[in-house]
């Protein structure tokens, strides 16, 4: 396992509430001294804004920028920094996705099909192209564990679906999906594949180029790095024949009133000024990662995973939702408990300075397959040890007897 | 911890003196919370401008539960014209439970029911 007590002492957080227990990383996650010192440095001596000036201060901004980009791009092993295009997160990045793809691209007799685990942000941007271009969006089924059987895959995908919208890993289930099997039968049918990358980019090395996806988003704040920076990579060929998704500055090569050049991609694809601070504090956030170890911060939350689901099973009246083993689960564990509602539980656990999500976590559809309630979320990251998760259900135990 | 929520709000929410649902309401009305998904059933016997009797059903979790008993609590036999002055502060005044923000709209999802199922009634 971790020394989590030393990589706590890299966040200020845990310094300034020293009795908070914070499980709820799928929300976001903490962030290290070294990523809010990079934020303060950048504005500090280096803000200047990119692209524009001649000056040095200009020209270092632009040089970082692109640098960023460079980076973000090996870390998840794109072929060219072209193919990363910065947004303000996964959010954005799926809506980019859907308006400057989907929209031009979808016709009435077209089918785009997506998952029963969908985030909201990857299910409202796909359902509302469907609705504008006439398209057919329909849902894949997926089994009690998060998966999605052969015979689900083979009754919905055909030659009419244009789009495969899916979850790399379920931010209820926990569940890691295969997507290099899924781009592989999305591909044989002619489709493109977009996967949400949310959940799954702070605990798994990705490697787009072997998972062989034509989209792939994610945020960067759920991996160390500050809020309101998220990349949408798109597969260069695919991206090439994209439209702008907005318009306005930055964007352009030259501007008459009768006639617009746009700018190369990934900048064509950038409009107005980025959140320059954001991409290289998210760079920083990498590097911080990187000197852990992902497949070390991997291990280490299977044992969180193996610890907490054995402490759940031991619990009366504890329903999980969503059945995937450790190994195959990202790092959190989603439950309800007969009788008692999620917020109340969550209530008496906040006051023990447990901080856990309770409700749909933005997967209402989900939670409607599932026919359940509002379910209380447990999720965990390279800070959170044994001990936060023993107390997690000690106060579990207590919070049911209290209500009960 | 046992002074979480107190002693006698703890028994209105295992045993709410207005849960179930009236069998031919004058007004009936659905609401849900956006913020948990919880499902509000409202039923209103209302006689003479005079609310006779209300009753409140549901998956609902402590906070809510204690908003609606102590509002039906309050309205039942009132005339329409009081209900409607009861507002979001007078209702937390009477609950007096220590709430956080985000749970404020737990403790007047009733109230906001009462108020649309008045509405609707007077048209």
């Amino acid at each position: 396992m971790l020394d989590t007590l030393k990589i706590k002492a890299d966040f200020p957080i845990f310094k300034n509430h020293s009795d908070l227990i914070y499980l709820d990383n799928a929300a976001t996650s903490q962030k290290p001294q070294s990523v809010i010192d990079r934020i303060t440095k950048f504005y500090s001596s280096e803000n200047a804004n990119v692209h524009r000036g001649v000056y040095p201060l200009s020209e270092q901004a632009s040089e970082a920028y692109d640098l960023a980009r460079k980076k973000v791009a090996d870390f998840i092993n794109a072929k060219s920094a072209k193919e990363i295009i910065f947004t303000k997160g996964t959010t954005d990045s799926l809506n980019l996705a859907a308006a400057s793809y989907g929209l031009d691209n979808l016709k009435p007799d077209d089918e785009v099909l997506m998952s029963d685990f969908e985030h909201h942000s990857n299910f409202l941007p796909w359902k509302n192209v469907c609705e504008k271009t006439g398209a057919t969006l329909k849902i894949l089924n997926s089994d009690d564990d998060g998966s999605i059987n052969q015979k689900e895959w083979q009754s919905k995908l055909n030659k009419k679906t244009k789009i495969v919208a899916i979850a790399h890993a379920s931010n209820v289930l926990g569940t890691i999906n295969d997507i290099k099997e899924i781009s592989a039968i999305v591909h044989e049918v002619g489709a493109v594949l977009v996967v949400d990358g949310a959940q799954a980019i702070p605990h798994l090395q990705i490697n787009v180029q072997d998972l062989d996806c034509d989209f792939y988003a994610f945020s960067g704040h759920k991996m160390l790095a500050p809020m309101g920076i998220g990349v949408l990579y798109v597969k260069e060929e695919i991206l090439s024949k994209m439209f702008p998704y907005q318009l306005g500055g930055g964007m352009i090569e030259s501007v008459s009133l009768d006639e617009v050049v746009y700018a190369e991609y990934p900048e064509k694809f950038e409009a107005g000024t980025p959140n320059v601070a954001g991409a290289i504090a998210l760079v920083s956030a990498i590097d911080y990662l990187s000197k852990i170890g992902l497949s070390e911060i991997r291990s280490h939350e299977i044992e969180l995973s193996e610890y907490l689901l054995d402490g759940l099973a031991k619990i009366k009246k504890v329903k999980l939702l969503g059945s995937a083993a450790p190994s195959q689960r990202t790092g959190l564990v989603s439950f309800s408990v007969e009788g008692i509602h999620a917020h109340d539980l969550s209530d008496y656990l906040a006051k023990q300075g447990l901080a856990l999500r309770a409700g749909f976590h933005c997967a209402q559809p989900l939670h409607q397959s599932r026919n359940c309630g509002a379910t209380l979320r447990a999720s965990y990251y390279l800070y959170n040890s044994e001990k936060d998760l023993e107390v997690l259900l000690n106060n579990l135990e207590k919070a049911i007897s209290y209500y009960g | 911890m046992d002074d979480l929520y107190r002693s006698e709000l703890m028994e209105i929410y295992k045993d709410p003196t207005h849960k179930g649902d009236l069998a031919s309401p004058s007004i009936s009305l659905e609401k849900q919370n956006a913020f948990c998904g919880d499902r509000l059933h409202l039923t209103l016997k209302i006689k003479n401008n005079i609310i006779e009797d209300a009753k409140f059903n549901g998956e609902m979790c402590f906070v809510s539960i204690i908003g609606a008993d102590f509002l039906l609590e309050e309205i039942i036999g009132k005339t329409i014209e009081q209900a409607k002055k009861i507002d979001q502060a007078k209702l937390l005044e009477l609950i007096d439970l220590n709430l956080s923000t985000s749970r404020i709209a737990c403790a007047t999802l009733t109230l906001k029911a009462l108020q649309e199922a008045l509405a609707k009634y007077a048209k």
